[in-house]
């Protein structure tokens, strides 16, 4: 995962992805695109996620 | 010149023995500072008692305790004073005044007051209370702050001391696993010349980045503590940079350099125990932060990870929902096709009932017209076969006649006979007959068989055919 991901960036845009897919005048051509970036995006930030858990669980192990 | 009247020193010297022995006929009690001291081998003890007025002595007198009388004086004054008898001491002393001719005034101490010194001490330890107060010494250690983490520390003391090792041990051997960068600065820790002693290491600690600087007594005697009540030694701990910790260890009373100091302990233990509480506190702080970061960073990423459930769920009800619209309209479209199709089929199956009827329709007349014609040919054909067929029956009569001329029965019935070989086939020359042959011969009424005898032939020999 890219050292500089930024998460806020992130929710930001699966927030307007959110908007996108939910506005029926969204064509459905677009509507695949937007769905494959939300996927990655999702992973993005799970993962993101994941390591901050691992570090907080890490705190105790010092 | 005449006869001068004299005596000799012994004389004069008895004399002065005598006057002073009636001018001073008992014991007085004097108060005088003991200005030297000097212990001897055989047990009598010489000192030298003074009075100073502004910093100068005015009065000075040779003094002495005999050996049988000197320890117990000693003894009983240190007991109760807790204050070793010697030199710098202010006391009040009996004495009683003795001229010796050879040796000249001295006083004969038999006993020393010790509730009139420790009443001189209190009033010079109040004396030099009031004066630091009064400065504001008392309170500049205080305000001074003990860094969290103390790690740098010097520790003023004399390397002998007992105390040393056990503070030393028990700081550096902590289960915790704590490191202290420990620097030892001598001093003399006991005598008259103690609290210049620690007032230099004193200073020469304060001018080092020390977390701590720590005067540490460790044993010794008891009786050795004068030094820490020191005006002199008290500024210097004061006005030191460093926060100072004392541990002088004497559990009667407090010395003003505890009071001056940062912090004071009674033993080398409780030094070490109070920078290794200081550590202690640091990781309980540096525990109870790791817990609420965890606690608070815990409760964020779970925050989060709902957040992103909610809108990955928002993404797939949206695109459910279009799919769903999607299928709607397909469908939608396909029933319109479907009906579209039904009414084009059905429309076409009329046309097609309709062309079937009209072809049907055709059909038949033309199949009459078919028929008609068909039923010429056939008469045609019917006439030319009766026509083919009576002309084969004559034929075929003609063939009989013809037939019947020719059937060998009817030459038979004439008389002739037809002779057949081997294979039953009718001989016609004896070329194919030999001697021997078994031959046919057949009549119109029956046939017999016979066996060649002779052969004659007409063309090459003559020989004759017998039959048999």
């Amino acid at each position: 995962m890219n050292e500089k991901f930024d998460y806020a960036k992130a929710i930001a845009e699966l927030e307007a992805i959110a908007a996108k897919v939910e506005n029926p005048e969204t064509k459905l051509d677009d509507i695949d695109t937007l769905v494959g970036r939300s996927k990655e995006l999702l992973k993005q930030c799970r993962e993101y996620l994941r390591t901050v858990k691992e570090k907080i669980d890490s705190l105790d192990k010092e | 010149m005449g006869e001068r009247d004299y005596m000799d020193l012994l004389e004069l010297q008895l004399l002065i023995k005598e006057g002073v022995a009636n001018a001073f006929p008992g014991k007085f009690w004097v108060k005088a500072e003991i200005s030297s001291w000097s212990p001897r081998a055989n047990g009598h003890c010489y000192l030298s008692l003074s009075q100073s007025r502004g910093g100068k002595p005015i009065a000075e007198s040779r003094a002495m305790i005999w050996n049988w009388q000197y320890p117990r004086v000693k003894q009983t004054f240190e007991q109760a004073t807790g204050q070793p008898l010697q030199a710098g001491i202010t006391v009040l002393v009996r004495v009683q005044v003795n001229f010796s001719e050879l040796y000249g005034i001295s006083l004969f101490i038999d006993d020393i007051d010790p509730a009139f010194t420790l009443g001189e001490k209190a009033l010079e330890r109040k004396r030099a209370i009031e004066r630091l107060t009064a400065a504001g010494y008392m309170e500049m250690q205080k305000e001074l702050a003990l860094p969290d983490v103390p790690y740098r520390l010097a520790v003023i003391t004399s390397k002998t001391a007992a105390g040393y090792q056990d503070f030393r041990n028990h700081l550096l051997h902590n289960p915790e696993g704590y490191a202290f960068h420990l620097d030892l600065l001598e001093a003399l820790m006991q005598g008259e010349q103690a609290p210049a002693s620690i007032r230099e290491a004193l200073l020469e600690a304060g001018q080092q980045p020390y977390d701590a600087i720590l005067i540490l007594r460790g044993g010794g005697s008891e009786l050795d503590l004068a030094c820490f009540d020191d005006y002199d030694l008290a500024v210097a701990i004061a006005t030191c940079p460093v926060p100072v910790v004392t541990a002088i260890g004497h559990d009667k009373d407090v010395h003003i350099a505890d009071m001056v100091a940062h912090t004071s302990v009674k033993t080398p233990t409780a030094l070490a125990d109070l920078f290794l509480q200081a550590y202690q506190a640091q990781d309980a702080i540096l525990d109870r932060s790791r817990g609420r970061i965890g606690m608070a960073s815990t409760r964020l990423v779970n925050r989060e990870e709902l957040r992103l459930k909610t809108l990955d769920a928002r993404v797939q009800q949206a695109v459910q929902r279009r799919i769903g619209d999607m299928d709607r309209q397909i469908n939608a479209v396909q029933a319109r096709i479907r009906l579209a199709l039904t009414k084009k089929l059905s429309a076409q199956e009329n046309s097609l009932l309709r062309a079937s009827g009209r072809i049907s329709r055709g059909l038949s007349g033309k199949y009459n017209q078919v028929a008609r014609q068909r039923d010429t040919v056939v008469h045609r054909l019917q006439f030319a076969a009766a026509a083919r067929i009576g002309q084969e029956v004559s034929n075929l009569a003609l063939r009989e006649a013809r037939i019947k001329a020719t059937d060998p029965r009817n030459i038979l019935a004439l008389g002739y006979v037809l002779v057949t070989g081997k294979d039953h086939q009718v001989l016609k020359t004896v070329d194919k007959v030999a001697v021997g042959d078994r031959i046919g011969v057949r009549f119109t009424d029956g046939s017999l068989t016979a066996k060649v005898d002779e052969i004659y032939s007409e063309k090459i020999d003559n020989k004759k055919v017998n039959i048999a």
